[in-house]
């Protein structure tokens, strides 16, 4: 579904990503891990279309980003770091309008029931995204996802500073998510978080992705001997 | 899915305080100025009417005298107030309402209303083109300013970008957010104009058409504005600074084009001073013929040709009183000397007309406000075509006494006296303005120019946003 093929990006001279390839089947879900700065965004970024690739290919469901940028975005759900959305708008509002945007019409008991979906309680679907703690934001994010019918995630550490709860309601759900068929490209820190909830795993390390391999090859404290050796 | 954007905007917009208060002190500076306009309007009109009224009844009743005594007399024109005056007033302030019609001078217009108000006037009246051309586009900064800016400061460009939305679509979604509000505020200026307007008598000025095209033009404006705005927003990575640059440009093209473009077309193109102009008119008609003076060079020329012309040997033998056609031709002369004259400072006009129109490509706002002026009668070509429709007046009023004279009068009897039926024989003044297509034709640069803003602002936009970079 996802696919880099020697996929590189230069920032003045310097090297973010050095050719990459690597793929994410449906239900996959593909954990980069790696210092900040290793080319873990650089690469989601890439398959957003937001920067222009220095070589290579980066492909959504076999259509090249830079090609079919309108195309292959209606195939993929984004949600950063931390999801920005619209402060004086509702959780709904924002849901309704980002799914517009998409070209996706519901009506409105069928937001509802995405975000609930989702995870978010039913007493917050109308009150306005400033009120919202970041873990909620996030949850609309995943009923964005639901809404969009969404192929694709590109998460860029979507758990960074969440409480261990809200950490696990977030992997839960991707995990209903792929089971869907749903293929995630996420960037984490959290190595426990990615060898529970992942499929695959991808470490980098100053722009080169230097360890693939599937979580059932390898238990906790072996994933993190070796990533703290490729680290230094 | 542009006019979900577009909704999406102006609900965010309304929900912020900062709209609802420019909005509400916006639209309500726009009701009073509309208030202060008509009453000011009405009064005027009243006016303007009643002292039509008297000075025909004055020259009708005049009584008996010599039909040149009463060219002497004269009368006055006034300049109809005009309907659409009520929104732009134009140079109407300056120019004077009354011109005094009397044989052998032209005289000014009168009677400005500038002439009786205070300093403090001199920083602008509260009318509705103030606030229409000054700071409708002021208000759409405000609430456009970081319309791109707020997004990629917020982060939400990038889910916006993610969602697959062609950001043309966007920039149209967001430009009818911005357009929708100002026309919000515009709708019901143009329906009460049109309202008082019609409900004023003397109904047969007022066109609508007139008003829908003035509003036209308004409205172009603002899109030059908007598309402005949003180019700026998209451009800049902080909203602060996008407002800063935004402020700079209305101040630049709504306060500083203005005075440059004045202050160059006064430099290449000086009109004389009131005195010098007087003395140049003054040594012409010593030069000439003076209906006053049979010794003088012009006259005794005239008289020798007259003479040869009837075959006689002395004006007294003449068909016709010599001193009324004597005065006639003086007259006729000096009408010339005037409309030389007068022609010398209309192509100094035309030329400063000039200069705006080739600075109008420096800023929207000149075209637009010249239109603004144009459409509603009160720039300085609707005041000259006034002016010239009077001074024709003029001469018919006083060429029909000076033949009233020659031909029922013997020469040297300066007891002849004529009444009022001379007098009411002369039709009162009626002035009829340009007619639209004229005015039109008049301003065809301006209206171009301000297109070629509208297409241009729009392609500099298109450009920018389709540029934008989402990090």
């Amino acid at each position: 579904m996802l696919e880099a093929k020697q996929l590189s990006k230069t920032y003045h001279g310097k090297q973010a990503l050095k050719p990459t390839s690597f793929t994410v089947n449906k239900g996959d879900i593909f954990c980069l891990l790696g210092a900040n700065g290793a080319g873990k965004t650089t690469t989601i970024n890439l398959f957003l279309n937001f920067i222009q690739p220095s070589g290579g290919q980066a492909l959504i469901d076999g259509k090249d980003v830079v090609k079919e940028p309108l195309e292959t975005k209606k195939l993929l759900t984004y949600i950063p770091e931390n999801l920005m959305l619209y402060p004086n708008l509702t959780g709904l509002e924002n849901l309704e309008y980002f799914s517009g945007l998409a070209n996706k019409k519901y009506p409105k008991e069928e937001f509802l029931r995405f975000l609930t979906e989702a995870g978010l309680q039913g007493d917050a679907h109308d009150k306005r995204i400033s009120t919202y703690s970041k873990g909620m934001r996030q949850k609309v994010g995943i009923a964005l996802a639901l809404a969009k019918d969404a192929q694709v995630l590109l998460l860029d550490e979507p758990t960074s500073g969440l409480d261990p709860k809200a950490s696990n309601e977030f992997s839960e759900l991707l995990t209903k998510l792929s089971k869907k068929g749903v293929a995630t490209l996420m960037a984490t820190h959290d190595l426990f978080r990615a060898k529970e909830t992942g499929t695959h795993i991808g470490m980098m390390r100053e722009g080169s992705l230097v360890e693939q391999l599937t979580t059932d090859q390898i238990n906790h404290t072996d994933l993190e001997k070796l990533y703290l050796k490729h680290m230094n | 899915m542009i006019l979900k954007i577009a909704l999406k905007e102006l609900k965010e917009i309304v929900r912020e305080g900062r709209f609802r208060i420019t909005a509400i002190t916006l639209f309500a500076l726009l009701l009073a100025a509309l208030f202060v306009s008509k009453s000011y309007y009405t009064s005027v009109n009243a006016q303007h009417s009643e002292a039509k009224k008297n000075a025909r009844s004055e020259w009708v009743e005049q009584g008996q005298k010599n039909p040149h005594s009463a060219a002497h007399y004269g009368t006055y024109a006034f300049k109809p107030k005009y309907p659409l005056s009520l929104i732009d007033n134009g140079v109407d302030k300056y120019t004077g309402v009354s011109i005094y019609l009397e044989a052998h001078k032209r005289n000014e217009a009168q009677y400005a209303a500038a002439q009786d108000q205070t300093a403090l006037s001199r920083f602008g009246d509260l009318t509705p083109d103030f606030v229409l051309i000054f700071i409708v586009p002021l208000f759409i900064i405000l609430i456009g300013f970081n319309a791109f800016t707020r997004e990629r400061e917020s982060g939400t460009l990038r889910l916006l970008k993610s969602q697959g939305v062609s950001t043309w679509k966007l920039t149209m979604g967001k430009w009818l957010g911005i357009f929708l509000p100002v026309l919000l505020i515009a709708i019901p200026v143009y329906v009460l104009a049109a309202l008082f307007l019609a409900n004023i008598k003397d109904y047969g000025q007022f066109s609508l058409w007139a008003l829908t095209l003035l509003f036209g033009v308004y409205l172009i404006y603002y899109a030059v504005f908007i598309n402005i705005t949003l180019f700026v927003s998209s451009l800049f990575k902080k909203s602060n600074l996008a407002f800063v640059t935004l402020l700079g440009i209305w101040m630049v093209s709504c306060l500083a084009m203005p005075k440059i473009s004045t202050a160059i077309a006064d430099k290449l193109y000086p009109y004389p001073t009131q005195v010098e102009f007087e003395e140049q008119i003054a040594a012409d008609k010593k030069k000439g013929l003076d209906g006053h003076n049979p010794w003088n060079t012009e006259a005794k020329k005239l008289e020798e040709e007259t003479l040869k012309k009837y075959g006689v040997d002395s004006v007294q033998q003449l068909p016709f009183n010599w001193d009324g056609f004597l005065m006639q031709e003086g007259e006729k002369h000096t009408a010339d000397i005037y409309f030389k004259h007068y022609q010398l400072l209309k192509d100094t006009y035309v030329n400063q007309t000039n200069v705006y129109r080739s600075t109008a490509a420096l800023s929207p706002f000149l075209p637009t406000r010249f239109l603004s002026m144009a459409i509603c009668r009160t720039d300085y070509t609707s005041h000259w075509d006034f002016a010239n429709a009077a001074e024709n007046y003029r001469i018919e009023l006083v060429g029909k006494m000076n033949g009233d004279m020659a031909a029922n009068s013997k020469y040297g009897d300066w007891d002849y006296l004529a009444d009022d039926k001379l007098w009411s024989s002369v039709p009162d003044f009626q002035y009829e303005p340009t007619s639209y297509t004229t005015v039109i034709r008049q301003n065809t640069s301006n209206l171009i120019t301000l297109l070629a803003w509208l297409l241009l602002s729009f392609a500099a936009l298109y450009g920018a946003v389709t540029q934008m970079k989402t990090i």
